[in-house]
């Protein structure tokens, strides 16, 4: 399992590292969008706001966000590719059996993405002459985060199995998640604070902005449910991607007929 | 090591499923096939522990009536129905037919790929469907030239897809260049697969289906799209494959390949078996049994009337016979004593046979 990860973290590095000019143009269209939204949101702040929490929140927000975008889009996607190019057998081939390996994959790419982020921040920092703070508590609801990131992208990685066409679904969903995302339900009175715990990534973004817009601290309790519904979706996400593969091995479409 | 370890084949081989039918001609075929493969060298026994086979001949695949249903209703469509395969190591047999015959359905299910609507399949005593293990033993080149990461290099590729089929990376590493090595693609190993040739191609493609060092070699139609010397290349590989102790299922249209390859021949039409044989009886049962003779000197009046009287025609010094067997030593008798130069039976080939038989074959509807 340790070699799968290795192999898969290495392949997802030269695949994304053989051709330097695609590399270079992708990190700079990122740091591009990242600068303007930074210089935009000091704008409209006016020039005597004092950096503080609420920039580290705006730049950290959107990319957590471009983050959770692409972890949930990166199964299906690599999934269509792959049935397209004609590598995707191969990978069902496996003795690991392909939750395994798309597990592996997920990992690898989660990881390159991390690696870009923190270049492309790092960048930032010196271009912009400002720091960011990212105290290691956002660590936790991080991680619940992306696990129900992962969840989902499992889903829509099932969905890619059986639909095979999933382009549309997949900007749908997206203009969704921005939705879900951006909604601070955590603020919410009634009824609606009970029903987003059942939302997928919903109670982890609530802490999430807790932590870094709110000044608050870890309320641990509401930790642990989120981490619960990571958990959970993690779990159906993986269960609905199986279910996928036998039907898609029942049709006959794994490769796309 | 992940592989082998777990499956040593019985000295002895193993006995034959009861015989149902016209599927288990094997026995007897696989005892004679060592005369009759010109490839087969009993004396070859590679050194470097990449095949721990015994001659023992032990079934790698058995296929039980398998048969694959597409779609529901009115698009309800059969595409494959009761195929029963069984395949012994080092033996090469080729799954022949036409365009939508049901070839590539059979490999995918033999690989785990396609789920059979009916029926089992068992490579090296595990059930594909059942154990992911089992893939262990399965190395694959499916239809089309797209088996490979285009962006990795042929030693990525091969590293990569060991580790995916649980070969140890190291292990992986070593292998790969050991299969480049002897592919003779060491030149190109760090090229990307997409600038390499489509020969070269198929060629690593068949490596990485070897890296795990599997007992079962599955290839979809393996020569197609290739020019003439990429695709003798392939066929010496195969061969080479085979001499090793591996099992391999190829599927084909192209009759030469299949009758170059094999040593049993499966023909496949609209999802049925409909003959199944060792390539050189199928042959030899479809060639006539008509005899071409040749003769140095001139006969004389008196043998060229015995000659006629048993059924032959005599042209100059070439003599035509066609009738029993028996009768031809008679008549090689009443030659004597004028030196033969040549004694010749017409021989069929795979074309010949092919659309003999699919021709002759009533369509059989379900
Ligand atoms: N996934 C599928 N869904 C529906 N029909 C299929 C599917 N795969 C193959 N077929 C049909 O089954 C028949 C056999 O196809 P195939 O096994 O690819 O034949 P071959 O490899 O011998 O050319 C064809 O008529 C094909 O159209
Ligand atoms: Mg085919």
């Amino acid at each position: 399992m340790i070699d799968l990860l290795h192999a898969e973290l290495k392949r997802t590095w030269i695949q994304f590292i053989r051709y330097p000019t695609e590399v270079i143009s992708g990190i700079v269209i990122i740091i591009a969008v990242f600068y303007g939204l930074f210089a935009s949101a000091q704008y409209i702040a006016g020039p005597g706001f004092a950096f503080g929490d609420r920039l580290d929140a705006v730049v950290i927000g959107y990319a957590l966000w471009s983050l959770i975008i692409s972890v949930n889009n990166d199964i299906a996607i690599n999934l269509q590719i792959e049935a397209e190019t004609g590598t995707l057998e191969q990978v069902f081939l496996s003795p690991f059996g392909a939750p395994r390996v798309f597990l592996a994959r997920a990992f690898a790419s989660l990881a390159l993405r991390l690696v870009i982020l923190v270049v492309v921040v790092l960048l930032l920092m010196g271009l912009s002459g400002s720091r960011l703070a990212f105290p290691p508590i956002l660590l936790l609801p991080l991680a619940s985060l992306l696990l129900g990131g992962y969840g989902l992208a499992f889903l829509m990685g099932a969905a890619a199995l059986v639909f095979k066409r999933v382009q549309q679904v997949l900007g749908i969903f997206q203009f969704l998640l921005l939705f879900l995302l951006a909604a601070p339900l955590e603020e919410s009175t009634g009824l609606m604070q009970y029903l987003r715990f059942l939302l997928p990534m919903l109670p982890s973004t609530g802490l999430l902005r807790d932590l870094m817009a709110r000044g608050l601290r870890l309320d641990w309790l509401t930790y642990g449910l989120a981490l619960l519904n990571g958990m959970v979706y993690f779990a159906l996400g993986l269960l609905v991607f199986r279910w996928a593969e036998a039907t898609a091995k029942q049709r006959g479409s794994l490769s796309g007929y | 090591m992940a592989l082998g370890s777990t499956h040593q084949h019985p000295a002895t081989p193993l006995p034959l499923l009861p015989s149902s039918g016209k599927n288990f001609k094997i026995s007897k075929d696989f005892i004679c096939r060592w005369e009759l493969n010109p490839f087969v060298q009993l004396a070859h026994r590679p050194t470097d522990g990449w095949a721990e086979n015994s001659l023992s001949g032990s079934i790698m695949l058995d296929t039980r009536d398998l048969s694959k249903v597409y779609g529901r209703g009115k698009q309800r469509f059969e595409a494959v129905q009761q195929v029963s395969l069984t395949l012994r190591q080092g033996e090469v047999l080729a799954f022949l037919g036409p365009n939508g015959a049901g070839k590539t359905t059979t490999i995918k299910m033999i690989a785990g790929l396609v789920r059979p609507t009916q029926g089992q399949v068992t490579v090296a005593g595990e059930d594909p469907h059942r154990q992911p293990r089992a893939l262990r033993h399965i190395g694959a080149v499916l239809e089309g030239n797209r088996n490979l990461y285009w962006r990795l290099t042929p030693e990525e590729n091969l590293e990569y897809f060991g580790v995916l089929r649980q070969v140890p990376r190291k292990v992986a590493h070593r292998r790969g260049l050991e299969l480049l090595a002897r592919f003779g693609l060491e030149e190109k190993r760090q090229t990307p697969v997409q600038k390499l040739s489509r020969g070269m191609q198929q060629k690593v493609a068949i490596a990485v289906a070897l890296i795990h060092n599997p007992k079962l070699l599955l290839l979809d139609e393996p020569t197609l799209g290739l020019d003439v010397e990429a695709s003798e290349m392939v066929k010496a590989l195969v061969r080479q494959i085979a001499q090793e102790g591996r099992a391999v299922l190829l599927t084909t249209h192209q009759l030469d390949v299949a009758e170059e390859l094999s040593d049993r021949v499966a023909i496949i039409r609209r999802g049925r078996i409909i003959a199944e044989q060792s390539t050189e009886a199928l042959l030899r049962e479809f060639s006539s049994s008509t005899y071409h003779l040749e003769v140095e000197g001139d006969l004389s009046p008196q043998q060229i009337h015995t000659v006629t009287q048993l059924g032959a025609t005599v042209q100059g010094r070439q003599i035509t016979y066609a009738g029993p067997p028996e009768t031809l030593y008679k008549l090689l008798g009443a030659l004597s004593p004028v030196p033969l130069v040549s004694v010749q039976r017409d021989r069929a080939d795979l074309t010949q046979v092919f659309l003999k038989l699919v021709n002759d074959q009533p369509d059989v509807s379900p």
